[in-house]
């Protein structure tokens, strides 16, 4: 198998603060794996690091093998702009809170990206995005506003408009932490299918039972470190260190008392 | 001839306004210092007084003098693209930051994002903003006055010189109530055309 993400040593801070403390981390093709951990654990910088939205502080990452990032001096230096731009759209990335274009239906919110950047044709874009809206669900709100979606509704489009850049791997953070209880089932069906389709996904969550269902790896961060990793039964039913036993049982019961 | 005034700035000034708001945002520190002294100053002092400039002292100052029309113009055009580029930076930076960073995740240069994702959605949030800006310009062209080309004012103080009558100020202030009462009307219109987006779900 071929790693999709080599991260190595990555570090990153905010001023005085560490938030990612020699981080090293792998995704091979088709894995789904899952980051859980405490807030401020760094768990959302480690995946904006990843596409650039943050500029890590030292470190290496590389995209499909090709450097996005190294740190020769111990200073992080990135390649070109136009190489970092072409590694990062082989990413694609579902954000808490959606972020959908307000300006656009459902429709164009898919399309505008393949047709300016992959320069495709309107008629082609658009039979990709009623393929992709199919996927998630939605065929029918193609001509629909964002704002006349539920939350569940607009996530699942923002799923289908980073699907419509053909993106190796897809990040995910905490993509139903801002929805009601009942409607965060849809969009983890969603990304269920994704997943079975052997969609490369890095996910940031706190639904233990997503990533216990259907990770093919959990990651466990505290304080801007990989503290544990392993398959789901080794990090839930046989976890290794106290952190981990003190955050599960806490995550685990708050979970249930909702 | 106010008239004139008030078309070519409007023509001139919201699109100059732009270039001076992404100027007063760049990341290249000359062109930002520029921008953002163009606006302060232009911003800080008053109309009045930099028409009194562009007419009287320039001349002075640099032996040559422009005809009135261009004069009020280009001052009226600089002044207006000082208030519109606050407008529209205002505008553009009230625009969530997850809007550039979903751009951003999807592959679009800085350029497709400014005018593909971010202008569009300033839009329906100045139209107000410049709406006032607007009104008030149509009142600042009695400020040409000073300078000698207002018809307008002139011609209603001849009428008022000639026949002692107050009524003609009172046609005046009710020619420029007009005026504003239809901009506001079409500003409403282009305001509603820009926000279908946010309508309310069903
Ligand atoms: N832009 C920023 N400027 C300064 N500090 C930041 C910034 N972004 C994150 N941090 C800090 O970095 C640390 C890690 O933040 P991060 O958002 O990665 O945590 P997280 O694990 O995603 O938390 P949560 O579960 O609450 O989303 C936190 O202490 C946070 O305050
Ligand atoms: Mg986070």
């Amino acid at each position: 198998m071929a790693a999709i993400l080599e991260m190595q040593n990555i570090v990153k801070e905010f001023g005085r603060l560490r938030a990612l403390d020699k981080v090293s981390l792998h995704v091979e093709q088709g894995e789904t794996v899952a980051i859980i951990g405490p807030s401020g654990s760094g768990k959302s910088t480690l995946l904006r690091s990843v596409n650039r939205l943050e500029k890590i502080t030292s470190g290496e990452i590389r995209i499909n093998g090709e450097l996005m990032v190294s740190s020769p001096s111990g200073k992080a230096e990135y390649v070109s702009e136009r190489q970092v731009r072409r590694l990062c759209s082989s990413t694609g990335m579902i954000f808490q809170h959606f972020h959908l274009f307000p300006h656009m239906t459902c429709l164009g919110n898919i399309t505008y990206a393949p047709m300016k950047v992959k320069k495709q044709s309107q008629a082609q874009a658009e039979e990709t995005a009623h393929r992709l809206l199919e996927l998630v669900g939605l065929a029918d709100k193609a001509d629909n506003w964002p704002s006349q979606l539920s939350g569940g509704q607009q996530q699942r489009v923002a799923i289908a408009r980073g699907l419509a850049m053909e993106p190796e791997l897809m990040l995910f953070d905490e993509p139903t932490s801002a929805l009601d209880p009942e409607i965060t089932g849809e969009v983890l069906a969603v990304m269920k299918t994704l997943a079975a389709r052997r969609m490369t996904m890095l996910v940031v969550t706190h639904e233990m039972g997503f990533a216990r269902e259907v990770a093919d790896r959990v990651i466990f961060m505290a304080d801007g470190r990989i503290i544990e990793q392993g398959t789901p039964e080794q990090i839930f039913e046989n976890p290794q260190t106290e952190r981990l036993q003190n955050f599960l049982r806490s995550t685990l019961s708050a979970q249930k008392n909702q | 001839m106010t008239v004139q005034v008030f078309l070519l700035t409007l023509v001139f000034a919201l699109p100059l306004g732009l270039p001076v708001a992404l100027g007063s945002n760049s990341r290249l520190l000359p062109i930002r210092l520029f921008c953002r002294a163009f606006v302060w100053v232009f911003r800080g002092t008053p109309l009045l007084l930099q028409l009194f400039f562009f007419f009287y002292m320039l001349p002075i100052w640099f032996g040559f003098a422009m005809d009135p029309l261009p004069t009020a113009v280009i001052t009226f055009v600089l002044n207006y693209s000082a208030y519109l580029a606050e407008i529209y930076r205002g505008g553009i930076n009230s625009i969530d930051r997850g809007q550039y960073e979903a751009a951003s995740c999807l592959g679009l240069s800085r350029w497709q994002t400014m005018f593909g994702i971010i202008l569009p959605q300033t839009v329906s949030r100045i139209l107000p903003a410049v709406a006032n800006e607007m009104i008030t310009l149509v009142k600042d062209t009695s400020l040409v006055y000073v300078i000698g080309v207002a018809e307008l004012m002139k011609a209603s103080r001849g009428a008022v010189n000639r026949d002692t009558d107050p009524t003609a100020y009172l046609v005046a202030a009710l020619i420029y109530l007009l005026f504003t009462f239809i901009l506001t009307k079409v500003a409403d219109r282009v305001e509603k055309r820009f926000s279908r987006h946010e309508a309310r779900r069903q």
